[in-house]
């Protein structure tokens, strides 16, 4: 009689579904998943010890690097920990921005998960139209700080930055593919300010959203897919130290945004979408409703930034370089800034932990000063970990099928679970 | 008792699924926004940080005066200079060289130059074909400098207000 | 000290106990409340004039510099209350008036003290907008350069000169915005310590000229050294960038060098990139130098070493490490010889049985506290700066110095210069034995004049006096004798008695047995072999050179020259490629010097100071321990398994276990050999000469002291009989050698005497450096 024995596969790293470099070691019976065991550290590039051999300012390029599809986020909970450890705080039009932004980034994380999510279920479509629209948004993250993807726009004590006055337009010159009349025609958004354009975008988002559930929300296969996939009771959810949309999905109305309000989310209007049943579908909702909360905070933003021009740095030269033209006439200033760039500055001893509600959960930092211009130890409390911890728990029983729907549900990024 | 009689229509007739076909189908005769790079490029805002370059006064002379801020402030230790004084005294490099595999274009090193010497550019086209390209030294920085010093200035000057 | 003759003060609300008498700025420094500060240190006088460590004084009226304000029981002072902040921060604005905005440019920048307290108490912003003075800046030389700018007007600089330099070579004139920190005339700063007006400066207004735009603070990792040129063993940092030694900064050390070096300490780790460095080992093939791999090399130099066994011979480096000495005369026992020495330019050997193991005699600390000191042949100003500048402050103290030389010093302190020809030295000397009371036939028929009657008077009387013996009595023909009746004065009048030995590791070499007449530990050998002088005297077979030049290094350059004439087997371990070492060898392997090895320095008063290795050597070089390890196990002597350079290190310990130094003269000769004919040659190694690394150290050599070194010194009298004029070429003649130098008229020559300078190439064809010499004009 033949030995009936558990298969072991091996899914990924190099799955395209295994969002980045994930390898899972399935223990399958038949079709069906006995015990999945997630090994990380692929994508190790030792960020937390790195921060602590370089000055404080000199780590927020490589919080864009964590979790790649949400940067300002991650750049926020570090610059948060910062003004923490040093006691201050950013001036209120920084605060706006930097809500604005997050936002911003929120939608698009949003986007990213959407799109591939529904691409590893077999929705072709949304994900092209998900780019589209992030297109626009990375355009938002160019005018700002510089760059697409990893902005290093945000300093303890505000923004690098005010937002730029003109966005820039396409060349309005006819190419063989497009007449000058249409390439103008794609200006159109352009010939105001950064928030001229970003509320542009505003305007049409909601109706993009509509158009990404009809395509998804009541489809029949999309929703054999997930209804009832991963379910995770409420209870669990908590003991698995679930946060963002993943805790949310279970029931529980979690947000620090809300519940340890920072930046100026205390002073915009939003809800908590919450889910009912725990399962992969009612967490698929609550990010769509969670788009357009983000897209109405942007909204209010934009209103509040349009009334309120005024700095966006703290005025504090020990912390803050002093502008351009005072460093290169002022003694002072060229010390602070001669210093600042070589040295940074000091924060008191202490430890502080800071966390914002980035797109996929707590987005936490704990630093530890020593009274030196670098951290003595950094932590990073990434969301993606405590969630994919719980994977064994979340497939087991279900079919291989259902391990990519369960991937997308969590919004792995390895980014920020390898550190 | 109406709801169930409607649902069940609903999906007997994938009515569901032919509302999305409408999406993709109107998709399909509306206008393409589609950007064909390379014939056409997308818009570059002044504050891009792609290629870097190092810049000159307009008399021709270097601006850089190797104070190595740049160096210092470089969180990938990317940027390494080496400098002694020049014939006439004053403190200039030897060696400035910028390792573009280990760069993560942060701007850190163009916020720090007192002089506006180092600078990131709005190129984003470039390769590489050999290992040893990555390493860009002094000559071809200025070399940059130089061809796009018109777009740098204009960029520097309109952003000058802002920093 | 007592409790009870402590004062309590409160500074920022803490209570601490102080001496009466002392400033306000030492005690918080000595609690570690740091208050800022430009024109305090601690080594030099108060002058209060930077007025940044003005700090609230309860019940004063107004806030008080710390630095000058003496501490009084119950005084209540707050550094950081709004009243100090606001004093300090103004007069920090006032200081950023005319400060240029250098920072970019500028060498201090990030290890800048007016960076650091104006980030830490200065204002954030400036409100001067007016134009800023500008300061021509001075030529100083080759070592300091300067960009006057820059000055706050501390005086650091200034009062350094005038107290520890003991030159007031710099000063400033003007007042107000007018005043100007300069040298006096145009001239440059040529104290043998002038480099630590770098360290003292807290601007960039005088940095360092060879480091000049070199490398930042922050890029350079900090590593341990020691002094590698003098018996201080000065505690130093070497600052390293990408495996380059970029500059040497002086390590704190109250008991051997306090807080500054010698400029030759500082500024002579640039031979670590000298041209002249060799980088890979060469061998000469009909009188060609050819380059050849490690393997090779080595496998030839023990061929060589084998060859010449029980004949070798083996002359090292007073300066060489403690490991090297070892290995060098464990390798040479082992191949069946004893003729190893390390006393190249000593004179004299008849006093090889006693004293046991020479040193300074006592702690470097404790010579400023002497009363009295005699000097016999020396000049510790060049030769041991450090411990010059110790000898001073004794000076200044109010101790009489004395010093009995062929020649007048330029000293930076008063004292009684002694001027005799080399015989007249060991008569003097004599003279004050017996008036001290000194019994034996030399002495008996010695002359007592009234110079000895009040020198023996000032050491019979002398709470605390020592005598040193110095570099010119090493090389003294009778030097024996004048080691017997210093030892004797000593004795009788309980004096310190030490001496001042060339190289940083004399006392180490006598340790490690590098030494005919010692085993390691300093115990006697059975089979003496033959020292420095004896072995130059007749025909070299093979010989092993470690770290020496034996033709520039050495007592007799014409010795060295003929006794090399035809030898095939010598292999030299050098760090530089001379070319009078060419001469010599056959064969040169590179080793390390300096900061690329590891090793131990045995300073004069006997500290053992190992420090590692911060770079890696240049080229194919190799520590000089690894390269005798392979040669010891390559010419199968036993014992030569180490793994590094601690375990060679344990080895030389554990045979010095309970070993002191000794400077007791037992026997003693004092049978006078040396004769004077009507010209006598008194050979002195000037300051930049003394060994092969400073004598490539480039800026060192552009300095004026290294400049006026090859010159022929006479006084008025003696320029007479030879009818010598001041700036004349003149030909030196000495033995069968020649050499080409300039006249110099120096009063403060003995008579019938002539100060020729050795270990330099201009008279390295000269015979020794006492003895016989003819002039001939051209």
């Amino acid at each position: 009689m033949a030995e009936i024995r558990n298969f072991t596969l091996n899914f990924g790293p190099q799955h395209p579904s295994a969002h980045g470099v994930l390898r899972l070691v399935l223990e399958m019976d038949g079709e069906q998943i006995m015990r999945a065991d997630p090994h990380v550290g692929l994508l190790h590039r030792g960020t937390e010890k790195l921060a602590e051999t370089k000055p404080y300012n000199q780590s927020i390029g490589y919080m864009d690097r964590l979790d790649y599809v949400s940067m300002m986020c991650s750049e926020h909970g570090y610059v948060l920990a910062i003004e923490k450890l040093l006691g201050i705080e950013a001036p209120i039009r920084a605060l706006y921005i930097r809500t604005m932004f997050d936002e911003v980034t929120r939608i698009l994380n949003h986007l990213m998960w959407l799109g591939t999510h529904a691409l590893d279920i077999g929705a072709m479509t949304v994900f092209l139209y998900c780019f589209r629209e992030r297109e626009d948004l990375m355009d938002c993250y160019e005018a700002v700080s510089g760059a697409r993807m990893h902005a290093t726009y945000y300093r303890p004590g505000g923004v690098y930055r005010d937002l730029p006055d003109n966005m820039p337009r396409y060349e309005e010159k006819a190419s063989k593919w497009h007449s000058e009349a249409e390439i103008r025609r794609r200006n159109d958004a352009r010939h105001g300010s950064l928030l001229d354009f970003l509320e542009n975008f505003c305007e049409r988002f909601d109706k993009y959203v509509e158009e990404y559930e009809t395509l998804l929300t009541d489809n029949r296969i999309w929703k054999q897919r997930t209804v009832g996939i991963a379910v995770v009771s409420p209870y669990r959810a908590k003991q698995l130290g679930f946060t963002g949309p993943m805790l949310r999905g279970s029931g529980i109305a979690w947000d620090l945004r809300k519940k340890q309000t920072y930046a100026a989310y205390d002073q915009v209007e939003f809800d908590i979408p919450v889910g009912r049943n725990g399962d992969t579908y009612d967490r698929y909702l609550v990010r769509m409703e969670e788009m357009r909360q983000s897209n109405r905070i942007v909204k209010q933003c934009i209103a509040w930034l349009r009334r309120n021009p005024g700095p966006v740095m703290i005025d504090d030269p020990k912390v803050a370089p002093p502008k351009r033209d005072q460093m290169k006439q002022e003694m002072e200033s060229l010390i602070h800034h001669f210093k600042l760039f070589s040295e940074g500055y000091c924060p008191p001893p202490g430890e502080v932990y800071a966390a914002v509600e980035a797109p996929k959960g707590e987005f936490g930092v704990y630093l530890v000063s020593d009274g030196a211009n670098k951290p003595y130890r950094m932590k990073i409390r990434a969301p993606g970990f405590p969630h994919l911890a719980a994977m064994d728990e979340m497939v087991r029983g279900h079919m291989l099928s259902d391990v990519t729907a369960v991937i997308g549900t969590m919004d792995i990024v390895f980014g920020e679970i390898d550190r | 008792m109406i709801n169930a009689v409607k649902n069940y229509i609903g999906s007997l007739f994938l009515f569901e699924l032919f509302k999305g076909l409408g999406v993709t189908g109107r998709y399909l005769f509306a206008r393409k926004f589609t950007v064909q790079y390379p014939e056409e490029k997308a818009p570059v805002s002044p504050r891009f940080r792609g290629l870097h370059a190092l810049r000159r006064y307009p008399n021709g002379e270097e601006r850089c005066i190797s104070c190595k801020l740049c160096e210092a402030v470089c969180p990938a230790l990317a940027i390494t200079i080496e400098a002694e004084p020049r014939a006439d005294g004053s403190r200039r490099t030897t060696k400035y060289e910028i390792d573009l595999f280990k760069c993560i274009y942060c701007g850190f090193c163009e916020e720090s130059c007192p002089v506006d010497s180092i600078v990131l550019s709005r190129v984003y086209e470039y390769c590489m074909e050999e290992n040893g390209e990555r390493l860009i030294g002094k000559e071809r920085l200025l070399e940059l400098g130089d061809k796009h010093e018109a777009q740098l200035a204009t960029d520097r000057a309109e952003q000058a207000k802002y920093r | 000290m007592t409790d009870e003759t402590l004062v309590t003060i409160e500074v920022d609300g803490r209570e601490l106990k102080a001496r009466p008498g002392a400033m306000l700025i030492e005690v918080t420094d000595a609690a570690g409340i740091n208050i800022p500060r430009f024109c305090y240190h601690k080594k030099l006088s108060v002058s209060a004039n930077c007025r940044m460590c003005l700090v609230e004084v309860e019940k004063a009226p107004k806030p008080m510099p710390a630095c000058a304000t003496p501490v009084a029981n119950g005084m209540k002072v707050k550094t950081r209350s709004p009243t100090a902040l606001a004093a300090q921060k103004g007069t920090l604005e006032f200081l950023l008036i005319n400060h240029p905005l250098d920072c970019p440019i500028c060498d201090q920048g990030g290890e800048c003290e007016l960076q650091d307290v104006a980030m830490g108490y200065g204002a954030g912003v400036s409100r001067y907008i007016e134009k800023k003075r500008v300061v021509s800046d001075p030529d100083i030389g080759p070592l300091v350069a300067t960009d006057m700018t820059r000055c706050i007007h501390c005086t650091r600089c200034v009062r350094f000169g005038a107290e520890i330099a003991g030159i007031r070579e710099m000063g400033a004139t003007g007042r107000g915005e007018h005043m100007k920190i300069g040298t006096y005339i145009q001239s440059s700063v040529d104290s043998e310590l002038s480099g630590n007006i770098i360290d003292l400066c807290p601007v960039g207004a005088l940095t360092s000229k060879p480091y000049r735009f070199q490398a930042r603070a922050w890029e350079l990792t900090q590593s341990d050294a020691v002094g590698p040129h003098d018996a201080v063993g000065s505690n130093l940092y070497l600052h390293v960038r990408r495996d380059k030694v970029m500059r040497v900064a002086p390590r704190g050390n109250e008991a051997v060098n306090e807080c500054w070096i010698s400029d030759r300490d500082r500024f002579s780790y640039e031979a670590l990139e000298s041209t002249a460095r060799l980088k890979r080992p060469l061998v000469k093939e009909n009188g060609k130098w050819r380059e050849l791999p490690w393997d090779e090399a080595l496998d030839l130099a023990a061929g060589m070493l084998k060859g010449a066994g029980a004949g070798l011979k083996t002359l090292i480096s007073p300066s060489a490490t403690l490991e090297e000495l070892y290995l060098a005369q464990k390798l040479t026992r082992g191949l069946g010889s004893s003729h190893i020495d390390h006393r190249l330019r000593q004179g004299d050997f008849r006093n090889d049985a006693s004293p046991a193991l020479r040193w300074l005699g006592m702690p470097i600390a404790e010579i400023e506290r002497l009363d009295v000191a005699v000097v016999v042949g020396g000049n510790p100003r060049k030769d041991q700066p450090l411990i010059g500048h110790r000898l001073r402050k004794a000076a200044m103290a109010g101790a009489s110095i004395t010093y009995i030389n062929p020649c007048k010093f330029d000293l930076n302190y008063g004292a009684d210069q002694q001027v005799e020809s080399p015989a007249g030295m060991v008569k003097r000397l004599a003279g004050l034995a017996k008036a001290i009371g000194v019994t034996g036939e030399l002495v008996a028929n010695a002359v007592v004049d009234d110079q000895c009657k009040a020198l023996a008077g000032q050491l019979k009387n002398a709470g605390k006096a020592a005598i040193f013996l110095g570099n010119i009595a090493n090389a003294h023909p009778d030097l024996a004798v004048l080691e017997t009746l210093a030892g004797r004065i000593a004795t009788a009048t309980n004096a310190f008695f030490g001496f001042l030995q060339e190289g940083a590791n004399a006392v180490g070499a006598q340790l490690a047995g590098a030494a005919p007449h010692r085993l390691p530990g300093g115990k006697a050998a059975e089979t003496q072999g033959k020292n420095a002088r004896r072995m130059l005297s007749d025909k070299i077979e093979g010989a092993l050179l470690i770290g020496a030049d034996p033709a520039l290094d050495c007592w007799d350059p014409s010795a060295v020259r003929q006794s090399f004439s035809n030898a095939k087997d010598v292999v030299a371990l050098t760090a530089f490629r001379t070319r009078s070492l060419e001469s010599c060898a056959n064969l040169m392997l590179p080793i390390g010097w300096f900061a690329e090895s590891s090793g131990t320095l045995v300073n004069g008063q006997g500290d053992w100071q190992t420090f590692a290795g911060a770079v890696s050597p240049i080229g194919e070089a190799r520590p000089a321990w690894k390269v005798l390890r392979v040669l010891g196990n390559l010419t199968d002597v036993e014992g030569f398994d180490y793994q590094n350079s601690a375990e060679v290190l344990n080895e030389v310990r554990a045979a010095c276990e309970g070993v002191s130094l000794d400077n007791a003269i037992g026997e003693g000769c004092l049978d006078v050999q040396f004769k004077e004919g009507p010209l006598t040659r008194i050979g002195y190694v000037p300051l930049y000469a003394a060994d092969v690394a400073v004598r490539h150290a480039p800026s060192l050599q552009r300095t004026a002291n290294a400049a006026d070194s090859a010159l022929l010194r006479v006084n008025g009298a003696t320029a007479r009989i030879y009818a010598l004029s001041s700036g004349a070429p003149i030909s030196v003649c000495q033995g069968n050698g020649e050499a080409q130098l300039m006249v110099c008229i120096d009063e403060g020559i003995a008579s019938d005497c002539a100060l020729v300078p050795a270990g330099l190439a201009a008279t390295g064809g000269l015979g020794p450096m006492f003895g016989e010499i003819t002039l001939e004009k051209d």
